[in-house]
């Protein structure tokens, strides 16, 4: 009798180095696993020999807050099974965060009596631990039955919490470094996704293009886009595209549309029949409520004329300096009702600056979180009104990435770059003598040689120049005489400019007028060259008042022969 | 081309005189020009101007061909610019003469108009 005690400490304390002993070992191979799930497996097996339990399983919490047996170990496999927070000894551990003891299986309440019915088993006694974190219980490790057919003690249950801290702990670390891991692939794709996207922008394009496209992205993706291509025509193609949403969805569907548009353009077709086109095209696959605005248009460099069609995108913009004009959208966004119809306008552009922007840009926020808005917008392109075209979007794009993005935004500028200074080519001084025509031609010819002037067009601009000479020495100064000519050409962009210059006295320019040329008579022909050949001309009286000017304009085009 | 000395011969063929010119025909010696091809029609009423070796001609002397050939029709002569060059056709469909007054490839061609 006087044994018992002390074999019941002596034991007490041999069973606590035994289960220290035995969590230290699980605690060094859950935090050593490299394979979580089979090092758990195992576990389980060790825990139950150890509780010297018929039964142990592992539950965890799902996504949806639902518990589930995800090991277990036993004469019946319960892998699978599901249990409702609250519910059962398993649910009760984990809504309460408290160990469950349960001594008598059949009587006790907590029990959850269909399982046994359903698996055959009997459940007589059980423990069930926690997985406790700092955000709560993510499950719960149970065991059940004594295999010596006793009860459980409160002991056991302490030792069952006990191993519980250090699965909870692994298991825990193993969601968090795989979640880790997703949050980094999805990043990675974010980044493709969005290097895809960039890849579909044009490229920037330098030696005077008219046109220069930025697209902010709010996000890694964007819903936004913008495109421009030349016509074998020499036209200028160009398109602004906001596809609705955001997120992947918006992105796929801006990929789409944004070849769509491109494909339907590639033919130069009326922006109005371009815009229907796509639209049809669109409203045959959109569904769940998406659509695109956008805008379309053809731009004539050689005229400055731009012709636009818009689909209920935000308002065109004119520039005039501090002057603006508002197009509204022609017809509503793309991919709504198959039957729209679009308009289209046309806008003499000449030295004016177009933007089209996406919604993004006007509700771009300041500190106050109030949004820019079109007249915002307006005032900061008119702070930066003296700038080029380039700096002055860049400017803009400086100023709204000082306040803060909500949306993608986009802007396209179209605009001819502003003239280089006009340069001289040639000026040349020579006295009014017929004989001097010859060495004036030669240095005529090699200045538009110089200015890269195709043969045919060079020929036919010095035979001009030379009858402007010889017209000025025959009418103006009356046949020969010690007085001067003095003869200049300047280039601005595709322009060249003449100039002749004369000491005479001043004559009427109304009396300059070119004779019809199917009137086969010997004279007068110069006059009648000079008109048919340049695009504009006049004789204006000299600077000081004295002699006359006559002004030559011939726009030309490098590198092509008329 | 441009270093081709100017010349203006006139060449007498029996029944047929040539005028031959060469260089740049301008302002500085088309009167010369007009006055040989008149001279040539004068002693004879049929001449052509043989032109290839022309490499520039202003409407000075665009006048002076169309006043040989209004000369030449009015005295019921002929007149015919022969072998005219690049530059000299340019000149000539810019004026819009290369319908009216008859062209010929060769002499032997314009002898026999």
């Amino acid at each position: 009798m006087n044994a018992m005690p002390a074999s019941a400490s002596l034991s007490a304390g041999a069973d606590e180095r035994r289960a220290l002993a035995f969590l230290a070992d699980l605690s060094q191979a859950l935090a050593l696993s490299l394979d979580l799930r089979e090092t758990l497996d195992r576990a389980l097996t060790r825990i139950a020999d150890f509780m010297q339990a018929e039964a142990a399983s592992l539950f965890l919490l799902d996504a949806a807050g639902v518990l589930e047996c995800r090991i277990c170990v036993g004469p019946v496999d319960i892998t699978g099974l599901k249990v409702e927070i609250g519910q059962g000894v398993v649910g009760r551990a984990v809504a309460e965060n408290a160990t469950q003891v349960v001594l008598d299986a059949q009587t006790d309440a907590r029990v959850n009596a269909s399982v046994d019915a359903e698996t055959g088993f009997v459940s007589r006694s059980m423990l069930c631990a926690p997985l406790s974190t700092a955000q709560g219980a993510i499950g719960a490790l149970e065991v059940i039955n004594r295999r010596d057919g006793g009860l459980f003690a409160q002991s056991d249950a302490e030792i069952l919490r006990l191993i519980a801290a250090p699965a909870a702990l692994a298991i825990n670390n193993a969601r968090l470094v795989q979640g880790l891991v997703e949050q980094q692939r999805m990043k990675r794709e974010l980044e493709l996704a969005r290097k895809i996207q960039k890849s579909l922008l044009p490229k920037r394009r330098r030696d005077d293009f008219p046109i220069i496209g930025v697209n902010l992205p709010a996000h890694e993706i964007s819903g936004d886009f913008y495109d421009y291509f030349d016509l074998p025509d020499g036209r200028i193609a160009f398109i602004v595209g906001d596809v609705s949403g955001k997120g992947l969805d918006a992105a796929f569907l801006m990929v789409r549309a944004a070849s769509l548009l491109r494909w339907a353009g590639k033919s130069g077709p009326s922006p109005a029949h371009w815009l229907t086109e796509v639209n049809v095209e669109l409203c045959k696959t959109m569904t769940d409520g998406r659509f695109l605005c956008a805008v379309v248009g053809l731009y004539e460099r050689k005229t400055g004329t731009v012709v636009l069609a818009s689909a209920g995108f935000p308002p065109a913009l004119l520039q005039d300096d501090l002057h603006f004009e508002e197009f509204p959208a022609d017809g509503p966004p793309l991919g709504i009702i198959a039957e729209a119809v679009y308009d289209e306008r046309r806008i003499e552009l000449g030295r004016r600056a177009l933007y089209l922007f996406s919604d993004g840009a006007t509700d771009i926020r300041d500190e106050n979180r109030q949004t820019l808005g079109a007249d915002g917008l307006r005032a900061l392109i008119a702070g930066h009104a003296t700038l080029g075209p380039e700096p002055r979007l860049r400017a803009l794009i400086n100023d709204l990435k000082h306040l803060r993005l909500v949306d993608d935004t986009t802007f396209l500028l179209l605009q001819e770059p502003a003239g280089k200074a006009a340069h001289r080519v040639l000026e040349l001084e020579f006295p009014a003598q017929p004989a001097e025509m010859r060495a004036v031609r030669a240095a005529l010819r090699a200045a538009l040689d110089g200015q890269e002037v195709a043969p045919e067009l060079r020929d036919r601009l010095v035979l001009v120049v030379d009858e402007a000479c010889t017209n000025v020495m025959r009418h103006a100064y009356c046949g020969f005489c010690d007085q001067t000519i003095t003869l200049r050409l300047n280039r601005e962009r595709d322009m060249l400019a003449f100039e002749i210059a004369d000491h005479a006295p001043a004559i009427d320019p109304a009396r300059v007028k070119p004779r019809d040329l199917d009137d086969c008579r010997p004279g007068g022909l110069g006059v009648a060259f000079i008109d048919s050949l340049m695009d504009e001309w006049r004789i204006e009286p000299g600077r000081d008042g004295k002699g006359n000017v006559l002004h030559m304009r011939k726009r030309i085009t490098i590198g092509e022969h008329e | 081309m441009s270093g081709t000395a100017n010349e203006c011969v006139s060449e007498n063929l029996g029944d047929y005189v040539v005028v031959r010119l060469k260089g740049e025909v301008d302002l500085s010696w088309s009167q010369q020009v007009r006055k040989t091809i008149l001279d040539a029609l004068g002693e004879c009423g049929k001449v052509g101007v043989e032109l290839s070796q022309v490499s520039y001609i202003d409407s000075s002397g665009i006048a002076a061909l169309v006043e040989g050939f209004q000369n030449a029709r009015t005295k019921g002569g002929k007149f015919g610019l022969v072998a005219a060059s690049n530059p000299v056709m340019s000149v000539l469909q810019l004026a819009r003469l290369d319908k009216v007054c008859p062209l010929f490839a060769s002499i032997e061609a314009a002898r026999g108009a």
